[in-house]
């Protein structure tokens, strides 16, 4: 379709443009006119035969039905000619006209395969096309023959005219001569415009007859269209999907993060508060009987000693689980090593290259890790723990390079992720960074637990 | 005199335990507010003089300790209870106080640090008089539907301190005057208040919580 124009015009353009004045001249003529001998020439010598098979299979088959074995080669021997004949058309015009769809398959049985091959359309159209074809370039040929031969047998005669030949007759005047000129020039652009009309003609009959048929053509249209709705309705399905699981993982992180306030909040007022106002009733009541009981005085100042340094190791504790410095400073790597140095469970660790992963998604496989080996040392009673972590290109779930975490044990297994516990909020916090978590826990099997992070976070 | 203490912190609990040892009372301890509701009301137990104990204990870590005082008085109204709390809310103490103020007090946790201050509540308490910690006081102050612009500002510290509980003496100690000008800040307050002139400190506290509507909440 949108190939229509500029071949028109660049295919007749004194009939389609302002080309009109250069018609005689133009290139657009002379390959007109090649066209229309090449084209009657390859009408007469293939498209003639190829009608005459076509139409005698066609009239064998009330003969006992021979024609219906005859009729699929000839109707093919149709749709190559049609082939051919496009291939020339783009060779001499440029103008491309698009081959129909592929013929039809039939069915699981013979007689509509046999039908189908009989009815094909395309082989009956190049068929049709040959007939109208040969007909055409016939009579524009002979038009323009005739008037390129009347042209130049005017110039001749004009010239005999002007020279003064002796039996001039009696249309030998000068209005004679100028009648026979102006005759000549009309005959020559009648020649140059029908040139190029019969090229016009024949590319429109091939884009009718050769290209896709309109009923094709619409279906083709018709499938385009819902092949594109069924693509933007499962767009539309998928980005649903990703704003639901946002909007739950969204709801999960600031679960997990209100957990971590209350976990902080228990900890500084079960921890670090009760400690110091301990702390202060003790010195206080140093202070009341130093005098009385300078003994018992120095026994609760000792007291009170020991218990400014076990509210320290407890504020240092707390300042680690809110976010450790060895993360910041040293990267995950070292964390992950002062993490299993502080374990009462023996811990093996396998890390290194993990400096492609992002602040975020190391943060969040720290906590893992940390979480983890608190519950391999509370519950799972296990001899050894390994943790391993690394970058890999791939992770589980497809879409680049993730860090991945595994923690295995050799303990008793049956772990969980109750609601409320430490491993269901770092699921929320790992799921708030597009990561998987994935939990094996048979019982007396020992735990695996497997982490993966997308680097980017 | 005999204390009970229900603190679920052992450090505290050694702690507090220790001071009032050194002060020469005989102290229980216990962990949860279960334990010492069960010590309590065992048949044949006499009731101690004094009952410590803080809100947020186990199971739940959230007011069984308040809810155990306010069980405890409504089967002994004379047992003296000392809250201690993390955190003072006028709502708990609403609570607290809703049958009685008589031998109850409502302090602040943090304020056991300073030990003067808290033996000092131990034996008014003990002594049957009342407690509230100067964070619900000033809680209640904001939250009074009763204008106090008519008070002066010194008159306001004195309102303040008499909801705490204080004496006379304890409010002339505090804001460094003599008893005679404590006395006459009482008398000019009671009456801009429309309350009747009453020498007894307690039936005092009681007049001054029950106008300010520390059980607002309640109703």
């Amino acid at each position: 379709m949108t190939s229509t124009e500029p071949a028109t015009g660049r295919v007749a353009p004194a009939l389609t443009t302002s080309g009109f004045l250069r018609a005689p001249f133009a290139p657009a003529t002379y390959h007109g006119v090649a066209q229309v001998v090449v084209g009657w020439l390859w009408a007469l010598t293939a498209g003639l035969p190829v009608m005459i098979v076509v139409v005698t299979a066609a009239a064998l088959v009330p003969v006992l039905g021979l024609g219906l074995l005859v009729l699929p080669p000839a109707l093919a021997l149709a749709r190559a000619f049609g082939g051919a004949e496009r291939a020339r058309l783009a060779a001499q015009t440029g103008a491309v006209v698009p081959a129909p769809a592929r013929r039809r398959p039939g069915g699981p049985h013979w007689v509509t395969r046999l039908w189908a091959a009989s009815s094909d359309p395309v082989g009956w159209r190049a068929t049709a096309y040959a007939v109208v074809a040969l007909l055409l370039t016939s009579v524009y040929l002979v038009f323009v023959v005739a008037m390129a031969a009347g042209a130049v047998g005017g110039v001749v005669l004009a010239a005999r005219f002007l020279l003064g030949g002796g039996d001039a007759g009696p249309l030998a005047t000068a209005a004679g001569t100028i009648l026979l000129l102006v005759a000549v020039v009309v005959a020559l652009w009648l020649a140059a415009c029908c040139a190029q009309a019969g090229t016009l003609t024949i590319v429109r009959l091939a884009r009718t007859l050769l290209g896709p048929s309109a009923a094709a053509q619409a279906r083709a249209a018709q499938a385009l269209a819902e092949s594109e709705a069924r693509v933007a309705e499962s767009a539309a399905a998928a980005a649903t999907e990703r704003a639901d699981v946002l909007s739950e993982t969204r709801a999960a992180a600031l679960e997990a993060a209100d957990t971590e306030r209350r976990r902080i909040e228990r900890d500084l007022h079960d921890g670090a508060q009760q400690r110091l106002v301990a702390l202060g009733v003790t010195l206080g009541t140093a202070r009341r009987v130093a005098e009385r009981e300078p003994a018992a005085a120095v026994d609760a100042l000792e007291q009170a000693h020991g218990e400014v340094k076990e509210t320290l190791a407890e504020l240092r504790d707390l300042v680690r689980g809110i976010h450790p410095a060895v993360l910041s400073d040293r990267g995950l790597d070292a964390a992950l090593s002062a993490l299993a140095a502080r374990s009462p469970v023996p811990v093996r660790v396998e890390a290194s290259g993990l400096e492609a992963a992002g602040t975020t998604a190391q943060a969040a496989a720290y906590f893992v890790v940390a979480e983890a080996l608190t519950n391999v040392a509370k519950h799972a009673g296990a001899s050894v723990a390994h943790v391993r972590a690394a970058v890999v290109p791939e992770g589980a779930a497809g879409s680049g390079p993730v860090l991945r975490v595994e923690v295995t044990d050799d303990g008793r297994g049956g772990a969980g992720t109750a609601p409320g516990g430490g491993l269901a909020g770092l699921r929320g916090r790992v799921a708030a960074l597009d990561g998987t978590f994935d939990l094996t826990s048979p019982a007396d099997a020992g735990t695996r637990l497997i982490v993966e992070l997308p680097c980017a976070s | 005199m005999r204390i009970v203490i229900a603190e679920d912190s052992v450090l505290l609990l050694d702690g507090l335990t220790r001071l009032l040892q050194s002060e020469g009372h005989e102290v229980t301890g216990h962990r949860t507010a279960e334990e010492m509701v069960a010590a309590l009301t065992a048949p044949g137990v006499p009731l101690p003089d004094l009952l410590v104990t803080d809100v947020r204990m186990p199971p739940s870590h959230t007011d069984e300790g308040l809810r155990a005082a306010v069980h405890l008085r409504s089967l002994h109204p004379d047992l003296a209870v000392l809250v201690l709390s993390q955190y003072v809310e006028q709502r708990y103490a609403a609570e607290l106080f809703a049958a009685g103020t008589r031998g109850l007090g409502y302090v602040l946790k943090d304020r056991v640090a300073d030990v003067d201050e808290f033996l000092d509540a131990v034996g008014r308490v003990e002594g049957g008089g009342t407690v509230l910690d100067p964070e619900v006081v000033s809680q209640v102050l904001a939250r009074s539907r009763h204008d106090l612009a008519d008070l002066t500002p010194r008159e306001r510290d004195v309102l303040a301190l008499m909801a705490e509980g204080r004496s006379n003496t304890a409010i002339a100690d505090r804001l460094v005057v003599g008893p005679a000008a404590v006395e006459k800040h009482v008398t000019n307050i009671l009456s801009k208040l429309g309350l009747p002139p009453d020498a007894d400190a307690h039936r005092r506290v009681l007049a001054v919580l029950r106008w300010l509507d520390l059980n607002g909440d309640l109703r």
